[in-house]
């Protein structure tokens, strides 16, 4: 049996615990009364916090129950916000206005793959609003960072979010066959560790006050070398271990989904892990995975699909970094996820019930300590949900997508803007976006007040007993398939998606599914919005080209002895990040991929 | 009646949308038409030489990443220089594609841009309709590539017109052509999920690499589903075939069972004379009682590819392909029950007293030595063999 066989083994087993408690408390006198003083006393020591009209309330909402079997249901089955087994919430106090107390919870400004906007328990004792984490990345480096520090000049806190162009994503040079006209196009061109000093520049990498977080799976542990490196070029090697921020590295998900893989799948985890470990032991503060159901949401999965897929991918890296020897509780806090959120209704108890899986699994099938166990969420609304025709229509979709995500105590999340099916975001469409959580937040009563105003409606609790059995079921085909990887090879995730995916477009097609403006209430006029493409001029593409070739002409000999180093080190099994670390000094992005393919071959696609 | 459209399918360079493309590969095969997906991350060079090989009516691109203006132009340009102006190019790319931007294409020559919104079936008409027509008397082929790809159309065209194909099979059946060729002709068959298009990939890389001007022919097989369209994936996984001396073919059985095409037999013919150094084909999964290449046929090595998950023992006995192949490759035999499978399979070989061999290969691994043995096998060998292989191992 793999991990996941005895994850499901674990939530099974502590379903079967929740209900023993139940019967317990009724039948055992003195834990029934001692769950009631617990129960009374939470409620005792709730403050009252009270809203602009003057009306008093609870700041952490209770169900109105007495009865030490329900009592014990509530407790040991969903467990307090910030408690075992986290169904309400990691942490105890989340999107909450400051009152009086100081949180006591560890929870940090944890630097999230795309966020925009970060929202996160803890926030009470910060002073008030503070910053829109902007994902941006655009033609070259230097563009990038004045984009950075005008997006921060306003902020005491510089959390910088990095897109990056395709060559980089595929580990390509920018001189390489083919990619001109693509370089700086969605994102910034980096090609070795002078464009990233570049992209940083005028940061203060090691200060508390500063993260990075990159976007970029399938040659992370290249970047990430590349980020370290021109870290220590401006700041010397003392600034490493105090690094933050997050890079996606989600090797799993490429394949399932994404596409942007560029070593076999094997080799592919294997750098991952050489670097995880690298990273958690020197640099405790990276976050050096973001588990992504976000793309796998994206390609077409349905939503348990989604859930199901990123947990069993996030056990499955559990498990191969235990293999590999690194304890638990040092990789465990480590990891953060990524998740969709679009209008299906099982989005009203996706995340929670996700948690609760996460922190069962970790603790009963991987014995992690209570950091270890925090399924720390990032979510973003639904791309996919919208629509070109009568656009604007997806407001509505990503104000009711956002609700949902709160509704599941997200720990930071990105709105998406209106224009998006046509372009990269407008910054009109942008600020509307950063401003609907700002709506539901902060202008709003429904989320600042009380903790749990809206979780554990009868529909929510229905919601969330579908969605666990579902997704158990999902963890036992996949364990069936003989656990993640096999299954991964086996094309199982792929094709489920795939379908799912082919089985939405027919439904829209029949009209079973009703998307507004597009098979219902059509107005028949689409009203586009005036796009202002930026492109990246022939003239900038050929600067980078021009600087990549001086950069590998003055190196030439070092790279050559780098290299084949790194290769050395490869062919050898050992670590290979301390190497990459040497090599990203003097070799491009696209010299390091090619000469690792040489050794280990390249990704070959899955159809 | 008329054979089925060809249209090549493809996501540019450094894009890995494919969700939207592989949505409508389905509704193109369902309504009949054969689809030459060559996947996502696909560069201008790799779309333009798999388009003229596969001689296409048309290209389908679904960009999604941007730089689509240049990348469109850039396809019917070299579409142009080479010769193949008669391949059309179409596409779409959601809302990521403006109005503007699609009448700058359609202004470089692409034929259509569909935008978000069109439905399915809107796209399937416009493909039937612009690209279903008999084709007008070809002008001279411009490349030799050209003239090779339209003979095997022309064959394959042939086929579907009942009359000629008894006549034609029998015509070039004869013993001329097998004196004629150059080509060592190797075919590779067994069932689906044995990974014999990886393994098939991972010796023309080894071909590529031993000699700098070795040429390779590929005839890849893929199953027609019903009705008449098929979707022919080979070229997606095949990352190391996509290469300037690799002449792929990719075939939809239309209709015939046993694992190739009617035209398959004279297609084969016309490329084992055709100055390859070797003709590769590789058959659809094939079923147990399956025997594709003939005795003293065109095929001069036989290889069956397997999986070690065949089921009992006993169903080897059923594997007609096992007597008759010359080389037996259990493939992933990284899986737990690969022992055992070689142990049977061995039993079952020396049945047939004759100097078949077995080999266990991963081919899913880079540099796989398993791979490196019958590359040497199929290479060291000069004579032609015919139904038995002669080497020792």
């Amino acid at each position: 049996m793999s991990k996941l066989g005895q994850v499901v083994e674990a939530v099974e087993k502590y379903n079967h615990f929740v209900i023993d408690q139940v019967k317990r408390a009724r039948s055992d006198e003195k834990f029934g009364g001692e769950l009631i003083n617990r129960w009374n006393e939470t409620k005792a020591k709730t403050p009252v916090t009270h809203t602009p009209t003057g009306l008093p309330l609870p700041r952490l909402a209770l169900p109105e129950i007495d009865e030490p079997g329900e009592i014990a249901r509530y407790l040991f089955g969903e467990g307090l916000p910030g408690e075992f087994p986290f169904l309400n919430g990691a942490y105890r106090e989340m999107y909450l206005e400051p009152v009086r107390e100081i949180e006591t919870g560890s929870y940090g400004k944890k630097a999230s793959a795309n966020g925009a906007k970060q929202k996160a328990g803890g926030d009470s004792v910060r002073p008030p609003e503070e910053p829109t984490r902007l994902f941006s990345g655009l033609m070259l480096a230097e563009d990038t960072n004045e984009r950075f520090h005008y997006l921060t000049q306003h902020q005491r806190t510089h959390r910088l979010s990095t897109a990056f162009d395709g060559p980089t994503l595929y580990g390509i040079d920018s001189d390489a066959y083919g990619v001109f006209g693509k370089i700086g196009e969605g994102g910034v061109a980096i090609d070795t560790v002078e464009d990233m000093v570049r992209l940083y520049d005028g940061f203060d990498l090691g200060s508390p006050n500063f993260s990075a977080s990159m976007t970029i799976s399938g040659p992370a542990p290249i970047i990430m070398a590349m980020y370290i490196a021109a870290a220590k070029r401006r700041f010397g090697p003392k600034v490493v271990p105090k690094l933050r921020g997050t890079i996606q590295a989600d090797i799993f998900k490429e394949v399932q989904a994404q596409n942007e893989t560029i070593f076999p799948i094997e080799a592919s985890l294997r750098f991952l892990t050489d670097m995880v470990e690298f990273t958690t032991r020197e640099m405790s503060r990276w976050y050096p995975i973001s588990i992504s159901g976000y793309h796998i949401g994206e390609a077409g999965s349905t939503p348990v699909q989604q859930a199901a897929y990123t947990l069993s991918n996030g056990f499955a890296y559990a498990e191969m970094f235990t293999s590999r020897g690194i304890p638990v509780d040092q990789f465990g806090p480590r990891l953060s996820f990524f998740l969709d959120c679009g209008l299906d209704v099982e989005y009203i108890a996706l995340a929670r019930v996700s948690r609760r899986i996460w922190a069962i699994g970790m603790r009963d099938a991987f014995g992690a300590g209570p950091r270890g166990q925090l399924f720390k969420l990032h979510t973003q609304t639904s791309g996919r949900s919208l629509i070109a025709a009568e656009f604007k229509n997806n407001l509505t979709r990503t104000a009711a997508e956002l609700m949902l995500a709160y509704m599941n105590a997200t720990n930071s999340c990105h709105s998406n803007s209106a224009d998006e099916p046509f372009t990269t975001p407008g910054e009109e469409w942008i600020r509307l976006a950063a401003h609907g959580q700002a709506i539901l937040l902060e202008e709003s009563g429904i989320f600042k007040h009380t903790m749990n105003m809206l979780s554990g409606s009868p529909g929510m609790k229905a919601v969330e007993r579908a969605v666990e059995a579902a997704i158990l079921d999902e963890f036992r085909e996949i364990e069936r398939l003989g656990g993640v990887l096999a299954a991964v090879e086996d094309r199982f995730q792929r094709s489920q998606i795939q379908n799912a995916a082919h089985r939405y477009e027919q439904q829209i097609y029949d009209g079973t599914r009703p998307i507004i403006g597009l098979n219902k209430y059509r107005n028949g006029e689409d009203d586009a919005p005036e796009i202002k493409l930026a492109r990246t001029p022939r003239k900038k593409q050929q600067l980078q080209v021009d600087r990549l070739a001086k950069f590998k002409k003055k190196n030439a000999e070092k790279a050559k002895r780098a290299l084949d180093k790194l290769v050395d080190v490869v062919e050898r099994g050992e670590n290979c990040f301390p190497a990459l670390l040497e090599a990203v000094e003097v070799a491009s992005l696209g010299q390091i991929t090619l000469r690792l393919q040489g050794v280990v071959g390249k990704f070959r696609p899955m159809v | 009646m008329a054979s089925p459209i060809r249209i090549l399918t493809a996501v540019p360079i450094c894009d890995g949308h494919d969700s939207a493309i592989n949505t409508i590969n389905l509704e193109f095969i369902r309504h009949g038409i054969e689809v030459i997906y060559l996947g996502y991350h696909r560069s201008v060079g790799d779309i333009v030489r798999a388009a003229i090989q596969e001689d296409v009516r048309a290209i389908g691109i679904s960009s999604y990443n941007g730089g689509h203006v240049e990348f469109f132009a850039e396809v019917v340009d070299l579409l142009r220089k080479r010769g193949a102006s008669g391949i059309k190019v179409f596409g779409g790319g959601g809302g990521t594609i403006s109005h503007e931007d699609a009448a700058a294409m359609r202004g470089k020559g692409v034929d259509q841009i569909f935008f978000a919104g069109t439905s399915l079936s809107k796209m399937t008409d416009y493909v039937r309709k612009h690209y279903g027509k008999q084709r007008m008397k070809r002008a001279p082929a411009k490349s030799p590539e050209i003239e090779l790809a339209q003979k095997l159309t022309k064959i394959e065209e042939n086929k579907e017109s009942r009359k000629s194909k008894v006549e034609a099979r029998k015509k070039e059946k004869g013993k001329k052509l097998r004196t004629s060729r150059r080509s060592r002709v190797i075919g590779f068959t067994g069932p689906g999920g044995a990974g014999k298009t990886t393994l098939i990939d991972e010796l023309v890389l080894r071909f590529l690499n031993e000699d700098s001007k070795r040429r390779i022919a590929i005839l890849s097989h893929d199953p027609s589903v019903i009705g008449e369209g098929a979707l022919l994936g080979d070229r997606a996984t095949m990352i190391n075939s996509q290469n300037d001396r690799v002449f792929m073919r990719s075939m939809a059985t239309r209709g015939q069972a046993g694992g190739l095409s009617p035209a398959t037999h004279d297609c084969l013919a016309l490329l084992a004379k055709s100055n390859f150094d070797y003709v590769i084909i590789e058959t659809v999964g094939t079923g147990q009682e399956a025997m594709p290449f003939q005795k003293n046929g065109i095929v001069d090595l036989t290889v069956l590819v397997m999986n070690p998950d065949y089921g009992s023992r006993l169903q080897l006995q059923k594997i007609v392909m096992l007597d008759l192949a010359g080389i037996v490759v259990v493939n992933k035999s990284d899986l737990q029950r690969a022992r055992t499978a070689h142990s049977e399979i061995e039993q079952r070989l020396e049945q047939n007293r004759r100097d078949q061999l077995l080999i266990d290969t991963v081919a899913k691994q880079h540099r796989d030595p398993g791979v490196d043995r019958l590359f040497d096998l199929i290479c060291g060998s000069e004579q032609p063999q015919r139904g038995k292989a002669r080497n020792k191992s």
